[in-house]
């Protein structure tokens, strides 16, 4: 069997289907030699039997339509259809002359069929002479001498043709039936040798196959199986070694150096996988794709690590860096926010304090119309009152004029007591001139002195009482100088009280103006203050949207600082992970 | 009805004090002096009744020229005319210019009679020798030789005398 295996392959298979090739071909040949002899015996069947019994049946039809016409002419009267009937008669007799020729030609190897249609032809003959009288006597009018002829001898004569090409049609079909057999037979043979040749080439070809299985299909079938589990990525497998020199034994031994080469890189890889980045991959050739592709992957990958190791640091330094700036920035946010809020409220006080200056404005606005009318009222009392100071001023200066006849009065009085004061002076000294010369009188004057006592007593008691009315007289002299002064200054004080009042008339009118344009300018602040207002409600609004975008901020920073400690905490990873790659 | 018992407590009490003044001492001639008291810049000063003609009020004065400065001028009295001293002068007392009001007291002894300036005459009255006091020691001069004594009262008597008597108020210049 060792041999077998040498062979080559491609000699292998060109064996094999050599071998099947010649079976076919005989297979073939026993088809077509049994298929060819019956075909033959089918076509003998059909030339020498069923030809030849369709002849003798066609024969007799024509015999029988014939001998029919020739009762329908005796029958009709009309002549024209006796002729075309004649004429028909004689063509079915050309025709039967034809098949009685024919047959002669087909059967003429079977003398036993060519003496019954020998006999057939000599009956025949009989009857169509005996026919060609019926049919001149027909013609001639006399058809009841024509049937007589036709009974008889005619009738027998007809009814041994007809006889006779049964006979030769049980013949027929007895031949026939024979050859049928025979074919049969055949046949039947044919399909024994094309059975027996069939098992032959099956079971040789069977042979061939399990030997081809054999030789060819288990072990690449062993190979695929290897093949599949390399291709699950098994590589711990075990390539036999055989020592077949064909073409599977060298698929074999190159598969071994495959998987060899293959658990090379696989090594190489597990390394590179285990973070070795060191080693240096060889490639066996220049078309080693694999090699070449990993020897490009380490150095590849020892660049990219080294470069991740740098990226990798940056990002460590760099995330920190982001973190502190995101916790800056965080705290700066809620202090914003915070901020923003404390601003919100005073953004609301504001509001408040718009609302309730409003209010003012809007009361302020009221006042200043109420002024508007107060100061009207106030026009119009300065004016009464500047009457009322004329009036006044006339009084006061009547009241002066009665003070300065008041004065003028005192004046006389203060002139009459001075001349009551002289005479009282005037008896005082002429008490004490009484008294002097009393005394010089000495005893006698005693009593004169008491008179002249008395007077002086008398003159000292007017000049009391003169002082005490010049005393009320300077009192009222005072008191009528102070009227005057208090009237000049009332006169004055009128004067000033009419300017004043005049002035402030003026300063009324004036404030009048100013109090119509206030209570306006009041109208517009309170027009404005609601304006304000409004603004200080969008502000407000506007305030509580930055409130809520600052909180929002907020909680955006604090997922962003969430985001960098999770970005750190990778950087670290990351350091950790690119520490364990060996460059 | 306060009022009319304070009135009427007033005018008891006036009445009490009235009854209950000591009676003036029954003193001999002798021993009394008759004045006439009377206001010179607010002192008062006396003179001895005797030597006093007269007061009258200062009118119509008329001054002379070409006389010392204590002869103030003359005056018409009742067509008499009388030349009128300015005691002031010899006491160095503050001059106060004059008025209606000033009067003149004649003094008058013998053949001289002259008149003396008095811003009022207060009255004629009697007073005890005994009450006069010596002299203050630091008058001198003309005011110690004028001066009869000072009561308790402080009243100025004057000698009336000594003043008629001086050589040096008679005036006699030639112009």
């Amino acid at each position: 069997m060792q041999w077998f295996l040498n062979l080559s392959t491609k000699l292998k298979i060109v064996c094999c289907f050599s071998l099947m090739f010649a079976l076919i071909v005989v297979v073939i040949v026993t088809a077509y030699l049994g298929i060819t002899a019956t075909t033959q015996s089918q076509q003998e069947l059909f030339r020498e039997n069923y030809i030849t019994s369709l002849d003798i049946v066609e024969m007799r039809a024509d015999q029988n339509r014939a001998r029919a016409e020739l009762l329908e002419m005796m029958m009709t009267g009309d002549r024209s259809k006796q002729q075309a009937l004649e004429r028909d008669i004689q063509e079915r007799s050309g025709n039967i002359d034809k098949n009685l020729k024919e047959l002669t030609t087909a059967q003429k190897d079977d003398p036993h069929f060519l003496a019954a249609l020998q006999e057939l032809a000599v009956v025949r003959d009989a009857y169509r002479k005996t026919r060609e009288e019926q049919i001149t006597l027909i013609l001639a009018g006399k058809s009841e001498a024509a049937r007589t002829i036709g009974l008889g001898q005619q009738e027998e004569r007809y009814n041994k043709i007809r006889d006779i090409a049964l006979k030769l049609e049980q013949l027929e079909r007895e031949q026939a039936k024979q050859r049928l057999a025979q074919s049969e037979q055949r046949a039947r043979t044919s399909l024994v040798i094309f059975l027996l040749v069939g098992v032959a080439a099956i079971i040789i070809s069977t042979a061939m196959t399990l030997a081809m299985t054999r030789a060819i299909a288990r072990p690449l079938t062993e190979i695929a199986a290897i093949a599949e589990r390399i291709a699950e990525g098994e590589l711990e497998v075990n390539v036999l070694s055989s020592g077949r020199g064909d073409e599977v034994g060298m698929l074999i031994q190159t598969f071994r150096r495959m998987v060899a080469n293959i658990k090379g890189h696989a090594d190489t890889t597990r390394r590179i996988a285990a973070g070795d980045l060191s080693g240096v991959v060889t490639p066996q050739s220049e078309r080693d794709v694999m090699g070449n592709a990993l020897s490009a992957m380490g150095s590849s990958l020892r660049e990219i690590t080294r470069e991740i190791i740098e990226g990798v640091n940056v990002l460590a330094s760099s995330s920190s860096e982001i973190m502190a700036s995101t916790n800056q920035v965080a705290s700066g946010a809620t202090e914003t926010a915070a901020a923003v809020s404390e601003t919100t409220s005073t953004v609301e006080e504001v509001k408040q304090t718009a609302l309730v200056s409003s209010q003012k404005a809007k009361s302020v606005a009221d006042t200043a119309q109420r002024a508007v009318q107060v100061a009207q009222v106030g026009r119009r009392s300065v004016e009464e009152s500047i009457a009322g100071m004329g009036r006044i001023q006339g009084q006061v200066e009547a009241i002066a004029e009665s003070i300065v006849r008041l004065s003028e009065q005192s004046q006389t009085i203060g002139e009459i007591i001075a001349t009551v004061n002289d005479l009282a002076e005037q008896s005082n000294l002429l008490a004490v001139n009484a008294a002097i010369e009393a005394a010089k009188a000495g005893e006698q004057g005693k009593g004169f002195a008491v008179v002249a006592q008395e007077v002086k007593s008398l003159a000292e008691q007017s000049k009391v009482a003169t002082s005490q009315v010049r005393t009320i007289l300077n009192d009222i002299q005072k008191a009528t100088n102070a009227a005057v002064m208090a009237t000049e200054q009332g006169n004055k004080a009128v004067e000033d009280g009419v300017r004043q009042s005049k002035e402030a008339g003026e300063a009324i009118r004036q404030m009048s103006v100013s109090i119509d344009e206030s209570s306006q300018a009041a109208t517009q602040i309170a027009a404005s203050s609601q304006q304000q207002l409004a603004g200080m409600d969008q502000v407000a609004m506007a305030m509580e949207n930055i409130r809520q975008a600052s909180e929002q901020n907020v909680t955006g920073m604090r997922q962003v600082e969430l985001t960098v400690q999770g970005l750190h905490d990778l950087g670290q990873k990351l350091k950790d992970l690119v520490a364990r790659y060996k460059v | 009805m306060d009022e009319t018992s304070n009135e009427r407590q007033r005018i008891l009490k006036a009445r009490a004090a009235a009854l209950a003044r000591e009676p003036e001492k029954s003193t001999s001639e002798a021993e009394r002096l008759e004045v006439v008291e009377f206001l010179l810049a607010d002192e008062r000063y006396a003179i001895e009744s005797a030597y006093i003609g007269e007061v009258y009020p200062l009118k119509d004065l008329t001054p002379l020229p070409c006389t010392p400065a204590f002869v103030l001028g003359v005056i018409n009295m009742r067509g008499k005319i009388l030349s009128v001293i300015d005691l002031r002068i010899f006491f160095d007392l503050p001059n106060r210019g004059l008025s209606d009001l000033n009067k003149v007291i004649v003094l008058h002894h013998g053949a001289m009679e002259f008149g003396v300036l008095a811003d009022a005459i207060i009255a004629a009255r009697w007073i005890p020798r005994s009450d006069l006091l010596a002299t203050l020691p630091t008058l001198t001069e003309i005011r110690a030789e004028y001066l009869m004594g000072v009561t308790e009262e402080r009243l100025v008597v004057l000698d009336g005398g000594k003043i008629l008597s001086d050589r040096s108020i008679v005036v006699h210049e030639e112009v």
